[in-house]
């Protein structure tokens, strides 16, 4: 079983301009922004699940991320 | 002019997707290239073996965003966790022998030169802290003393994370590790001011907690490098493994440690050399958004 980070369309506020998980994820092109629907979108096979971005996403009050298992 | 970074028309049906990414989507010749592509472009790095949450990828990431020149520049790796990642990136790179790298990049600068007389080749050395300081330190300090070109790019991590926690010479003093269990009786090395009594024209200390001063710093660092002379960045990129964080604490000990007073606080010394470059750089700048802005109205 791994953890994997998912974001939750309705929370998500990067259509005013939020990129805080996208900046901070460690991992490359592992989250991208859905440029239609304007939010932010997991590719969940490049997450190792170490949940930072739901530490910035949280610290900036959108919690918008969860970790969910896989 | 003809796009430099192209796919031979004959391998795209075998080549994998994330290399025809790349080449569609990837930033290569991006004149305004930065972490603001982020998200929307091909990054130039792949999936690595990295632990989860490792500070260093983070560092990776920004820098691999803002190099200024990605096509035209060659970067030397040494062993240690960051050569975990060189296999992983889009760009030329050479894997030295642990602590050769700066003597590796000025053959390498020297060369490039010599067969390329007409284009701008960037070199960049990233290595761990143990490369940089320890074992390589008469390969870094002979490339400041003799002026090479190249930037040296130093991931601080202060112990020698591949081989399980050894004190390294950027270890602050009194501090234990696993395989380092009496603690540190030295103090850490004064890697920057090192630098700047040794010949470099520019030198920063920071962490990689602030994309956009990553950037700056890059940016500024191979520029320099490029026109004036050897430039030192060392980054803080806590092993968040062997100093027993949690995977998602990687950031906050980034900020931690650069708050005021405290050791990653943000410095930088800029040589009078490289000042008035980087003061030429700003004026043609403002010179081209005055024409720019003039073209329009
Ligand atoms: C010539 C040589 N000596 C020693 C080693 C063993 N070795 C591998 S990685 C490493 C430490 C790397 O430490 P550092 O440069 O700080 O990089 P980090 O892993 O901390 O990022 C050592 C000593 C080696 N591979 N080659
Ligand atoms: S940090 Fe949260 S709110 Fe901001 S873009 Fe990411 S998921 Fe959306
Ligand atoms: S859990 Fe870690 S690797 Fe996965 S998306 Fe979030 S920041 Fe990236
Ligand atoms: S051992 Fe430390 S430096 Fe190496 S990948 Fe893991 S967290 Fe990063
Ligand atoms: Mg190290």
């Amino acid at each position: 079983m791994y953890n994997v980070a998912e974001v939750n369309a309705e929370e998500c506020v990067a259509q005013k301009g939020c990129r805080l998980c996208i900046m901070y994820c460690p991992e490359a092109n592992c989250i991208q922004m859905d440029t239609t629907k304007m939010v932010a979108t997991i590719v969940e096979s490049r997450c190792k699940g170490c949940e930072l971005c739901v530490v910035v996403c949280d610290a900036a009050k959108h919690n918008a991320i969860k970790m969910v298992a896989r | 002019m003809g796009k430099k970074i192209q796919i031979n028309k004959e391998f795209v049906d075998i080549m994998p997707q994330d290399y025809l990414d790349l080449v569609e989507n990837g930033t290569f010749e991006s004149p305004n290239r930065g972490w603001k592509d982020f998200g929307t472009a091909t990054e130039l790095i792949a999936e690595h073996s990295l632990c989860a949450g490792c500070p260093e990828s983070i560092a990776f990431r920004h820098i691999m965003a803002s190099i200024p020149n990605p096509e035209d520049t060659v970067m030397v790796g040494s062993t240690g966790c960051t050569s975990l990642v060189f296999p992983m990136i889009a760009v030329h790179n050479i894997h030295s022998l642990f602590g050769n790298q700066n003597a590796i990049a000025t053959g390498l600068k020297r060369a490039l030169a010599v067969r390329f007389p007409d284009k701008v080749k960037d070199v960049i050395v990233l290595a761990g802290d143990g490369a940089t300081v320890d074992i390589g330190l008469d390969m870094t300090l002979q490339s400041w003393f003799r002026k090479e070109r190249f930037t040296t790019i130093c991931f601080d991590n202060e112990l020698y994370a591949n081989t399980g926690g050894q004190e390294s010479g950027l270890m602050q003093k009194g501090f234990l590790a696993k395989m380092a269990p009496v603690g540190k009786k030295f103090e850490k090395v004064r890697l920057p001011e090192i630098a700047r009594e040794s010949g470099c024209d520019y030198v920063a200390i920071m962490t990689a907690s602030k994309p956009s001063l990553v950037e700056k710093v890059i940016k500024q660092a191979v520029l320099i490098a490029r026109e004036v002379g050897p430039t030192y960045i060392q980054i803080y990129t806590p092993c968040i493994l062997e100093i027993g964080k949690q995977s998602m604490e990687g950031l906050q000990e980034m900020r931690t440690s650069e708050a005021p007073g405290e050791r990653f606080k943000f410095r930088e010394f800029i040589s009078p050399e490289a000042q008035s470059f980087l003061d030429g750089l700003a004026e043609k700048k403002k010179a081209e958004k005055l024409a720019a802005t003039g073209a329009t109205s």
